[in-house]
């Protein structure tokens, strides 16, 4: 007795094979009737991949966007995992409006199969369910955006609304528990409801068969194995194919910078709710319901009803135009819109610039995350990240008066040193030429306190003794500032000479000055990483301006930031400062 | 005529057995609601919460700048210090005014128009004034009005959140 035999004796298992392979397809195997298996297909490649990064997701408001982020830069063939559910998603969508299309068209949901078109529908409903809560799941901002935007639309139904929208969110605000709730629906509660309706489905199939179409020659009938089947397999391979090729092209699926409610970012859905979101542009005050819930309502009353109002005999086409009008005029409606809003955004200069910026901060949040995200969060990790903290802090606090390269006042009125080059040769080389000149001392209360070491003085008492400094000895001197900058300054560098001699008449080295009341500010160190920190906490504390430099009646001053910003900041953006000016890491 | 017993007996089992399947059911589904739902009244007026947002004199004259409100909040299980979300301050003269920069139509964060005279959303493209009223598209009521008070040259902003879609401004916490 083999082994088969063996088996079959105790389970009968031949028979369910026979039952499951040898079905008959009246009229013949036909390439129409291969989109849902090639369906269910992309569900189990949505299943598997699901599986795997589950394995690795962390659903918390802190860790989901870096444990997304691990996935897609760290872990092994990780990109390509999340990638093919990515774009396996998307197939489903396409597969879907095939799978319905072609039933829709064969009149394959008349009596006696009314039922499997209602189980069809729900099924429907369960994916796009799948793609509203996975996309909120890596906690981006695409995704923190667009669902908010989807669940505020759910909360503006009348009656229901408000409820509906905290059963969803976990409370008032979006937090950890709106992403375990929505994981909670993507990993358990959807799947179950796939696998009943899916097996209903199945099950409803066999019991009907297929809806062959009129003039199908209906005295052939194939076998489901092998000619159908083989069918079936080959589209899901093509479908499979393409979905891998589109993850190779992109290495996987895109993931923007992680959710931040403080963040400016022009929410989009993905392209097969844009329709939905360019109705919602037209539609006015608190009506947006109307359409966001409203359209899907009829659109699904309409596919519900139909197999109950298009009940003549028959399959007709031409016959059941009419009732399938609503279907097409939808379609083309869908496709207008999504096209209609992908042209605009296209064309929105301001919408392509915040997209940009939004580029630019998801490359820079994956690039840190590479090495690892605190626990506290991405957000932590990116505000103690001075190349993005840096810009917002100096935009905020310094550039209302100081200009930086790009970062100028926003009025365009600059009121204190340009910073632009600080701690270069070239800088201070401009500054002995010319300390009252626009860019330097010119616009600030010092203005006429430093003398310039190329110009005689106006005064002509004074111009009598005036000798011009020589280039070489204005080169040693920024030599010499330079490397105080830099932090590596040597003794007896020549330049540090120079400066004894002819500054500190004014300036302090080491805290020594010949003129204790002068207001010029130490050169030691000047314009390090730990001078500029101590001028941003308090340019009067001595350390770099005297404080005299803070006096009251020296109106325009630079004020403290000590109890404005906090330690980490001030330390950050002297760094961030620092870079900027001189184009050099830090010492 | 009298009723055959078997068969009163029957329906009796079978009013039985519904009613002991509704008690089951009923058992899950109760818990089940208040584990989600909790006793969420659904918001309501809160306590203020006045947070420092920057220093009044760095403040623009006129221009609208968008400033981030960090604070300290509890999400669930994990009590943090962060961002809560980002307002709107103008000072005009002495006037400081502090609007929500979270769209009342459906929560995107409202931007600075390019012509910087005027509010617009970036998603379902609702236009303000520098008041902050709805001018053009699709929002239900004007942006949301913040309290506001200067403390040793800072400005506070009381920060609060409202429903949104809704044409009054309610609420939410």
């Amino acid at each position: 007795m083999s082994l088969g035999d063996w088996f079959e004796e105790r389970t009968g298992y031949r028979a369910i094979v026979r039952e499951a392979l040898d079905e008959p397809v009246p009229g013949g195997a036909r390439w129409a009737y291969v989109w849902g298996s090639a369906l269910t297909l992309s569900f189990l490649v949505q299943v598997v991949t699901g599986w795997l990064l589950m394995a690795v997701y962390q659903p918390s408001a802190t860790s989901a966007w870096s444990s997304v982020a691990y996935i897609s830069q760290n872990v092994s063939w990780g990109w390509l995992v999340r990638g093919l559910h990515h774009y396996g998603a998307q197939a489903m969508v396409v597969l879907l409006v095939m799978h319905l299309g072609q039933t829709a068209i064969y009149g394959a949901y008349k009596k006696p199969r009314e039922m499997n078109w209602l189980l069809g529908l729900g099924l429907m409903s369960l994916t796009l369910g799948f793609a509203l809560t996975g996309y909120l799941l890596p906690w981006d901002q695409k995704g923190y955006w667009a669902t908010k935007v989807a669940t505020n639309i759910a909360g503006s139904v009348p009656l229901i609304g408000g409820w509906t929208q905290r059963l969803l969110v976990g409370g008032a605000e979006y937090g950890h528990l709106t992403l375990t709730r929505f994981y909670t629906l993507h990993v358990a509660i959807l799947p179950l409801g796939v696998l009943v309706l899916l097996a209903a489905h199945i099950a409803l199939f066999r019991k009907h068969g297929v809806t062959p179409p009129r003039k199908a020659d209906l005295s052939r009938v194939d076998r489901f194995h092998p000619k159908q089947l083989a069918r079936d397999l080959l589209i899901g391979l093509v479908v499979l194919g393409i979905v891998f090729a589109l993850t190779l092209r992109s290495h996987g699926a895109h993931l923007d910078a992680p959710a931040d409610p403080a963040s400016d970012y022009p929410a989009r859905p993905e392209w097969y709710f844009l329709s939905l979101f360019e109705a919602l542009k037209y539609v006015p005050g608190h009506f947006e319901w109307i359409i966001a819930a409203g359209i899907p309502l009829v659109a699904g009353g309409y596919l519900v009803l139909l197999p109950f109002i298009d009940r003549k005999p028959g399959s007709s086409l031409a016959a059941r135009l009419v009732w399938l009008m609503p279907l097409l005029l939808g379609l083309a409606g869908t496709v207008a819109l999504t096209v209609l809003s992908m042209r605009k955004d296209a064309a929105d200069s301001e919408y392509q610039k915040a997209r940009t910026l939004a580029e630019k901060r998801a490359a820079r949040a994956l690039e840190l995350a590479r090495g690892g995200v605190p626990p506290a969060g991405p957000l932590a990790m990116l505000a103690a990240d001075p190349q993005t903290r840096g810009p917002e802090l100096f935009d905020k606090h310094c550039a209302s008066c100081h200009k930086l390269g790009e970062h100028v006042p926003p009025d365009g009125k600059v009121t204190a040193p340009d910073l632009t080059g600080y701690g270069t040769e070239k800088w201070v080389l401009a500054l002995l030429d010319n300390p009252d000149a626009p860019a330097f001392f010119g616009k600030t209360p010092f203005a006429g306190m430093m003398p310039s070491v190329t110009r005689p003085p106006k005064d002509p008492d004074a111009a009598q003794y005036f000798t011009k400094m020589k280039p070489e000895e204005m080169k040693a001197i920024a030599a010499f500032l330079v490397s105080e900058a830099q932090g590596k300054s040597k003794k007896g560098m020549p330049g540090e000479k120079m400066v004894r001699e002819r500054c500190t008449s004014c300036h302090r080295l080491d805290g020594k000055s010949d003129d204790p009341e002068s207001l010029a500010p130490e050169l030691r160190g000047w314009a390090s990483v730990r001078w500029i920190e101590e001028q941003i906490k308090n340019p009067g504390s001595g350390k770099t301006y005297p404080p005299g430099a803070m006096a009251k009646d020296l109106k325009g001053h630079m004020p403290a930031f000590q109890d404005e910003l906090e330690a980490q900041e001030i330390s950050l953006l002297s760094r961030w400062l620092y870079e900027q000016a001189t184009g050099a890491s830090p010492h | 005529m009298p009723e055959d017993p078997k068969t009163s007996r029957r329906g009796a089992l079978t009013a039985l057995v519904v009613a002991g399947s509704a008690v089951y059911a009923g058992a899950l589904a109760v818990p089940a609601y208040r584990f989600l739902h909790g006793d969420d009244a659904g918001g309501g007026a809160q306590k203020e919460r006045w947070i420092r947002v920057g220093k009044l004199e760095a403040l623009p004259e006129g221009k609208p700048t968008r400033l981030s409100v960090i604070g300290e909040e509890r999400d669930a299980f994990n009590i943090s210090r962060g961002k809560l979300g980002s307002v709107w301050v103008m000072r005009k003269g002495k006037e400081v005014r502090a609007l929500s920069a979270t769209c009342p139509h459906l929560g995107c964060s409202i931007d600075l128009g390019g012509d910087n005279k005027s509010f617009a959303c970036p998603c379902h493209t609702s236009r303000f004034n520098l008041d902050g009223k709805a001018e053009a598209g699709p929002s239900p009521r004007a942006m949301d009005d913040l309290g506001v008070r200067v403390q040793d040259g800072f400005v506070e902003v009381d920060f609060r959140r409202f429903r949104q879609g809704v044409p009054n401004k309610v609420e939410v916490g």
